[in-house]
């Protein structure tokens, strides 16, 4: 079986109104969770019907579990759930009828389909809920309906546009649950695209950064840290903003690259974690007087909106500015700042 | 074909129109004026009207058209010209208003509903998705079609019973009319509406758009069935099977020009 879930080479796709995806070049390995990343109108919705051949391609090509969306799209949708962003339920018919009827469209026998609906309206908490219409529903209750449709048929391969956008924190944390214990523990590849970068940061084994159709950056956000933020940043804390001079004593020390003043104290850009305890008695060493030295860590969002300012700084299209990372990293993102 | 995936469409589709007053009520008040409230007013009315008027009206009309009324008794000429000939094109405008409501439902009230890309990422392919948004609005519309004209005959045929003591509805020609033309005529509206349906954003836009297709349509239409209804039946039979011909033509052109690529691009 092949390894890779989704794999597409050169996509892509434009509308009247401009191009929406521009040469995109994705690999997705089976069981993993990717969040797809980027502002409004960056082509993230366009990739998912891309990718599960409600739209084709103008030019590229893709294989998604083994098939080509573009041709062979009836025999892939049987395969994949899609949660679009707007939850799209039919105001009109209650919770179950909406889930029921998707499992009718999957080719379920009736009485199997009612077995799994009432199963999974249960799982998600809506037993109490499930016949009534969806018009009056909250749209937490919205979202988990249209969670129960996406999944009635146990999807290899499961998009989930926004899926937290309107839950309540128990219910982002229970859907964050429910994804990554689909990835881990039932090997499902998940498509994640978000514009909520914690949430991307807790579930997603790598991420694709979108911008204006173009991929700008893909792979573990752990490496991608470490390609944006050489070294590691530790902050000190030294009661005060420190002095010009002080700065320059700073950058003298050995492995310390860069030092910056901030309302405590400095902040400074050393190779790693090892170059710690060394700075820390060499300045005790001088009587310096230090309250604390904390090893600064890179969020998602540093990584992001650092991809999203070297876009911004240098948006040309002759200019690629992608920055690819495929090598498999040991560390996870916190990892990388511990 | 996957026709379980084709009535699981149908089957929520009726069901969700069933719930909507704002497609149910046009749908049930223009029948119920056109095939209920008007012929039983026109039948009382041409029962007791005189009889002065319609030697003229008939002596106008061309050939040997008014043969058939000619030759009843005076009192039931106005009753069989009324609701036998005159009322027989508005029985038309039911098929094709209820095919044009629910066509303009199919697709544009999937997309103002946002409903519609849930459904482009499900299995079922162009076809079955066309055929399905087909038959949610063919079946409807000529079912009502016809149960709007057994109560039609039911009114018109008590409400005249006192001047005619017999059933004069159904005629022949009525026959062809209902049988033959009405679920053409309801696919006719449907081959316009469907297509206008998958390009408008709105039913609101999917209504005035093909309004302006429709109405001309309409007018055709109407002033067809006037005369058809005093032809020979051979003449009534043809002029169904152009208008068969003409429907045909055009659902299989939609349906050969429908795609969901392009259903995505206008949501």
């Amino acid at each position: 079986m092949n390894s890779l879930a989704i794999r597409t080479a050169h996509l892509r796709r434009s509308f009247p109104t401009g191009l929406a995806v521009d040469d995109l070049d994705l690999e997705v390995p089976r069981g993993e969770v990717l969040a797809l990343l980027g502002p409004n109108g960056a082509g993230k919705t366009t990739t998912v019907r891309l990718l599960n051949g409600v739209l084709r391609p103008d030019a590229g090509t893709s294989s998604v579990l083994g098939f080509d969306p573009a041709t062979e799209g009836d025999q892939l949708r049987h395969r994949t759930g899609v949660l679009t962003e707007n939850a799209g339920l039919d105001d009109r018919l209650t919770a179950r009828e909406n889930v029921d009827f998707t499992a009718r469209m999957r080719g379920m026998r009736k009485d199997e389909a009612k077995r799994r609906t009432a199963n999974l309206l249960t799982q998600f908490g809506l037993a109490e809920r499930a016949d009534h219409p969806v018009q009056g529903m909250s749209t937490g209750e919205r979202k988990r309906v249209a969670l129960a449709r996406a999944m009635i048929h146990d999807p290899e391969l499961l998009f989930l546009d926004e899926p937290t956008s309107g839950l309540d924190p128990t219910a982002t944390k229970a859907v964050i649950e429910l994804v990554q214990s689909l990835a881990r523990e039932r090997g499902r590849t998940i498509v994640l695209c978000t514009h909520f970068l914690g949430e991307a940061g807790q579930v997603a084994d790598r991420i694709a950064v979108l911008h204006r159709g173009r991929l700008r950056a893909s792979g573990r956000p752990s490496d991608l840290a470490r390609e944006l933020f050489p070294g590691l940043g530790v902050s000190l804390d030294l009661g005060r903003p420190a002095t010009d001079s002080e700065l320059m004593s700073l950058c003298a020390i050995r492995n310390v690259h860069e030092a910056c003043a901030t309302a405590t104290g400095a902040t400074v850009r050393v190779d790693d974690r090892g170059d710690v305890p060394h700075l820390v008695s060499h300045l005790v060493g001088q009587h310096w007087t230090i309250f604390g030295a904390t090893p600064q860590t890179v969020t998602l969002e540093d990584v992001y909106f650092a991809i999203e300012a070297r876009v911004l700084a240098g948006d040309d299209p002759a200019t690629d500015h992608r920055i690819v990372t495929t090598a498999a990293a040991l560390g996870e993102l916190d990892g990388c700042a511990a | 074909m996957n026709w379980s995936v084709i009535g699981a469409i149908v089957r929520k589709d009726l069901t969700a129109v069933r719930r909507s007053k704002s497609v149910m009520l046009p749908m049930l008040l223009v029948p119920t004026l056109l095939l209920v409230v008007l012929p039983l007013v026109l039948a009382l009315v041409a029962s007791h009207a005189g009889t002065d008027g319609i030697q003229h009206f008939l002596d106008n009309m061309p050939g040997k058209l008014a043969d058939p009324i000619a030759k009843l008794p005076q009192r039931q000429q106005m009753v069989v010209l009324v609701n036998g000939y005159l009322l027989a094109p508005l029985f038309l405008i039911v098929p094709l208003m209820v095919s044009a409501v629910l066509a303009a439902d199919a697709f544009a009230g999937e997309k103002e509903r946002r409903t519609m890309e849930g459904l482009l990422h499900l299995p079922v392919s162009d076809r079955e998705l066309y055929v399905a948004k087909m038959l949610v609005s063919f079946v409807p519309a000529v079912t009502i079609s016809w149960i709007g004209f057994l109560i039609f005959a039911f009114v018109s045929n008590a409400a005249a019973w006192p001047v005619m003591h017999r059933v004069f509805i159904p005629t022949g020609t009525w026959m062809v009319m209902i049988v033959w033309m009405t679920p053409a005529v309801a696919a006719l509206g449907l081959g316009i509406m469907v297509r206008v349906s998958a390009r408008a954003r709105t039913t609101q836009e999917a209504n005035q758009l093909g309004g302006t297709v429709i109405l001309p349509i309409i007018v055709l239409t109407l002033g067809q069935a006037t005369g058809l209804l005093l032809a020979p039946l051979p003449v009534a039979l043809a002029a169904g099977a152009i208008m068969w011909i003409l429907a045909l033509w055009l659902n299989k052109r939609g349906a050969a020009r429908f795609s969901r690529d392009r259903l995505a691009m206008t949501m």
